[in-house]
């Protein structure tokens, strides 16, 4: 977490590595400059280790290219998009190679097919921007897919409001282009073995995904959208509870805390309630309106219930306003502390409101603000340590942060929702997963990546021998 | 993002920067925001990267010469800070990293006279002009000349019209409602003449007096944002003297560049002895768009003349009026206030026109590309007229749209309104 190494970390420009890229690769695609590396060691979490060469490609041919001459050379290669990532994923844990995607933007839409073929590096947003004129939709939609890659969403199988309705990343996922460890290119369909499944999700451990044909679906013609604020946490968790199980299936449903509603206020000011100890926002939508609407007044009436206070957004633009106040909890939480550890956990949603008080109780009896917002719908949240580096110490961030994630595993939950395990997570993975299971991935990754070249450090922790 | 800037450069502008680089968390939000992001795709002419860069210059990590080039390449539009959620303040961060850096820079002795030249002819309207005309009978033998002076050539209107010098005071017309201040601003005066004349009109049309201090001079942003941090001092000093912010209502500018340029004064100062001056200077200082709304608001706007047929209007957001001084509204409103007019928002229009500054003198490709994309970007609207608050976005805005084929009228704001009220619109 702290600012890596100072110095440069291994040779430049006559490095085997940079000479035998140049070889392969056109000049402006090859980074070697102490500027340009140090840019290409951290992701939204994390700073790792300066690269000793960065690669932006342009097509698959670049990408198979630039793996080559890693292997060649011996060295780890990264997978990187934006760099949005919260769990550490594009921060290299060695000096190696990184291959930023953020050139390889070509998108096609094929609106009979309803489908989108994008590169890696296309933006999340762009995909359905391209293909709203043709009356289609994709629903895949993190927090930031205003940022954030096509490329780096099937690595981390992102999530988002929508998807308790419309499903995460790989729902959408009809094939997949991979270049693996070797430099071969694969067309994976999800026939057969669900191969294309298994590199969802992988964090760049198994393979490098260069290309992507995506599911394209009509929007609902009717979105109506409330919010709802509580004087208790766990009250608004309870109305969640109680809503799904009376047959409500809202399209987002999104959570956030007393301490996120003030941070984004303070950014956006937007008249959200700043005296409430949470807030819930919810969309449901559809076709026909009279069931939109029969949806809406179920979800109210279970916020009623559970003591909350509803107010409809009257307007499209009161709705969007509310959804982008939604979109940027994460990053305004940079107003309170410089730093924050950033979980992650999924629970079943009937322990929602046990799970969401323990994690309260915690924060409330450590040194630390904890504060919690997610796509509560799923059971997703993300209670997030905000600390600040120059003060506090490190080693009790992290116990916190592992003692909430005990309280996801004890109530059934994992440990990722949507971000990775990437360096991050990576520690409590034994809590999380037996070890013959563990053993399997071990094997797993060992078949794809004989030479432990992929983005090595993440997910998996080491194997305990005996 | 923690870091040890302080330790590094005490001071006031240390602290300025410090405080920036801590607000960061490295999200990324910003980066769909950058013009340069857009079109170069790396992480390094990006804002998150170039707060890295300056950080690791500032901690002595990087050498000042590497980072350059990415630092070089910023507008300092400030698209990132509105796009920032965690309220990171770049443009301060940026204007303090330049005037640190400058004195550190090895350029070549071509490269300082151009500086110079540009930092000396920018705020100096008499100098200006002569230059502009020079420059026009020299435009044919521009394909001849290097890339360096071939881009303030291309910029130059087809036109250097007179100068039209404002008068010490013009006094309201009708009952006497407030009295501003005017800050008259250097090139636009010798390059578009009309912009003052019609503001002074405006302002007397509706009731306010307007004094145009004497001893005021440029507002020191130009050689503020390229780092020229002493002639920038100087020059904001003279303005602080000249002007007392306690006689007037408002100290008005209609150059978005210059009026951001003014309410930075605080930042500039910060530390200083005269940083409380500042800060009631800067207090006072509104853009004229924002003034005129405020007396729109308050019913006391004259109600324009009706256009003459429905008239299209694209208005371009000024990055230093929407981004850094968030006037966004203001002139949307004045303009629709206007019977016939109707208000066209502009594709990408949060993205920089390419003009930023000395931008286009100093990186002239990317600054035509920037004003390609904005020119299509504006003519897909179909405008009859095209409207915005800055002199450095109209000239590269009227440049790359008559390129492009277009003979739509560029104008002010307040020349949209002015016309409309002479029945001319
Ligand atoms: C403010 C904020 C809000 C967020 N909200 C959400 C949210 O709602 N839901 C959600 O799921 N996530 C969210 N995220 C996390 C992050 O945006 C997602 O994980 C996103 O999918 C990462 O995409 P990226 O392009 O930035 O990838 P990066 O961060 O660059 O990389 C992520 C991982 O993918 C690997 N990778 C990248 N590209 C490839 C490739 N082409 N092939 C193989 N591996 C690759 C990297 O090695 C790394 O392990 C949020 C992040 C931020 C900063
Ligand atoms: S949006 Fe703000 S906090 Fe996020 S990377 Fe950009 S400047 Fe930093
Ligand atoms: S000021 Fe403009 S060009 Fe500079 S980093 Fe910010 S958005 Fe990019």
């Amino acid at each position: 977490m702290g600012s890596g190494k100072r110095q440069a970390s291994g040779p430049t420009s006559h490095s085997p590595l940079v000479t035998d890229l140049l070889r392969r690769l056109a000049p402006h695609q090859v980074l070697t400059s102490l500027a340009e590396r140090r840019n290409y060691r951290y992701d939204a979490i994390q700073f790792g280790e300066t690269p000793l060469a960065v690669v932006l490609p342009e097509t698959t041919a670049d990408v198979v290219a630039a793996v080559q001459a890693a292997r060649a050379a011996g060295v780890p290669v990264v997978g990187r998009g934006a760099a949005s990532g919260l769990s550490g994923g594009a921060a290299p844990t060695a000096p190696g190679l990184v291959i930023s995607f953020t050139r390889m933007t070509g998108l096609r839409i094929d609106p009979a097919r309803r489908e989108a073929r994008a590169q890696a590096g296309v933006v999340t947003l762009a995909v359905s921007e391209a293909a709203r004129p043709h009356g289609l939709i994709y629903p895949p939609d993190p927090a930031s897919f205003r940022t954030s890659t096509i490329g780096g969403n099937l690595a981390e199988n992102a999530g988002g409001p929508m998807c308790f309705k419309y499903g995460v990343t790989g729902d959408y996922v009809r094939a997949l282009q991979v270049v693996d460890a070797a430099g071969e290119v694969h067309e994976l369909t999800r026939d057969a073995y669900d191969l294309a499944g298994l590199f969802i999700g992988s964090e760049g451990t198994l393979g490098l995904m260069t290309e992507a044909t995506l599911r394209l679906v009509p929007p609902p013609l009717v979105t109506r959208t409330l919010m709802a604020h509580f004087p208790e946490v766990g009250e608004c968790a309870e109305a969640v509870s109680q809503a799904i199980a009376a047959g409500a299936v809202p399209s987002k449903l999104e959570f956030m805390d007393r301490a996120c509603t003030n941070a984004v206020e303070d950014y956006l000011s937007l008249g959200l309630p700043r005296g409430a100890e949470a807030v819930l926002l919810v969309d449901t939508d559809g076709d026909d309106l009279p069931t939109v609407e029969e949806e809406r007044a179920l979800v109210e009436a279970a916020c009623v219930a559970a003591g909350g206070t509803v107010r409809r957004a009257g307007t499209d633009a009161e709705a969007a306003a509310l959804w982008q106040a939604r979109r940027s909890v994460s990053p305004a939480l940079g107003r309170i502390r410089p730093q924050r550890m950033n979980e992650d956990i999924a629970v079943p949603r009937s322990a929602l409101p046990e799970v969401v008080r323990e994690i309260r109780a915690l924060g409330d009896a450590s040194p630390f603000t904890v504060v919690q917002f997610g796509h509560i719908g799923d059971g997703n949240l993300h209670p997030n340590i905000l600390f600040d580096p120059r003060h506090d110490d490190p080693h009790a961030v992290h116990d916190l942060a592992h003692r909430i994630a005990l309280v996801a595993l004890r109530h059934g939950g994992v440990l990722s929702g949507e971000h990775g395990i990437g360096t991050m997570k990576r520690d409590f993975m034994r809590d999380a997963v037996d070890p013959v299971t563990l053993g399997a991935l071990w094997s797993v990754k060992r078949a794809l990546d004989p030479a432990g070249l992929l983005n090595p450090g993440k997910v998996l922790p080491e194997e305990v021998k005996g | 993002m923690n870091n040890e800037i302080r330790g590094a450069v005490p001071g006031g502008q240390g602290e300025v920067m410090a405080h920036a680089v801590d607000a960061c968390v490295h999200c990324g939000f910003c980066l769909p925001a950058c013009p340069t992001y857009a079109l170069l795709g790396d992480e390094m002419d990006s804002p998150r990267g170039r707060i890295v860069l300056m950080k690791e210059v500032l901690e002595g990590a990087l050498p000042l010469a590497d980072a350059s080039p990415h630092l070089d390449r910023c507008l300092g539009c400030q698209g990132c800070v509105t796009a920032c959620p965690s309220g990171v303040p770049y443009g301060e961060l940026i204007t303090a990293f330049r005037g640190w850096s400058e004195p550190q820079r090895a350029r070549s002795p071509l490269d300082r006279a151009k500086r110079s030249a540009i930092l000396k002819i920018l705020p100096a309207p008499k100098v200006f002009s002569v230059a502009a005309r020079v420059g026009q009978y020299t435009k044919p033998l521009a394909p001849l000349l290097p890339a360096a002076l071939r881009a303030p050539l291309d910029l130059l209107p087809e036109t250097v019209p007179a100068m039209q010098p404002s008068p010490a005071v013009t006094p309201a017309r009708g009952v006497q409602r407030g009295r501003v201040a005017f800050l008259v601003g250097c090139a636009q005066q010798a390059l578009t003449p009309n912009f003052n004349a019609a503001t002074l009109r405006v302002l007397a049309r509706n009731g306010i007096e307007v004094v145009v201090p004497e001893g005021q001079g440029c507002c020191g942003a130009a050689a503020l944002h390229t780092g020229a941090r002493d002639e920038a001092l100087t020059l904001v000093r003279r303005n602080l003297a000249a002007f007392h912010p306690g006689d007037y209502d408002a100290i008005l500018s209609n150059a978005a560049g210059c009026g951001a340029g003014l309410k930075e004064y605080p930042m500039v100062l910060r530390g200083e002895h005269d940083e409380a001056r500042a800060r009631a200077f800067a207090a006072k200082v509104m853009d004229i768009s924002e003034y005129l709304h405020r007396l729109l608001q308050a019913g006391e706007l004259e109600p324009p003349l009706p256009a003459s047929r429905p008239i299209t209007v694209a208005y371009h957001d000024a990055c230093h009026l929407a981004h850094a001084q968030g006037v966004r509204a203001a002139p949307r409103a004045l303009l629709r206030f206007i019977p016939g007019v109707t208000v066209q928002e502009v594709p990408e229009g949060d993205l920089c026109c390419g003009s930023a500054g000395t931008y286009n003198l100093e990186q002239p490709e990317l600054a035509s590309q920037l004003g390609a994309r904005k020119a299509k970007n504006i003519l897909s609207t179909a405008p009859d007229l095209i409207a915005s608050g800055n002199i450095g976005c109209h000239t590269q805005i009227q440049s790359h749209v008559r390129r492009a084929g277009s003979r739509a009228p560029v104008l002010h704001t307040v020349e949209v309104l002015d016309r409309a009220y002479r029945g001319e619109l």
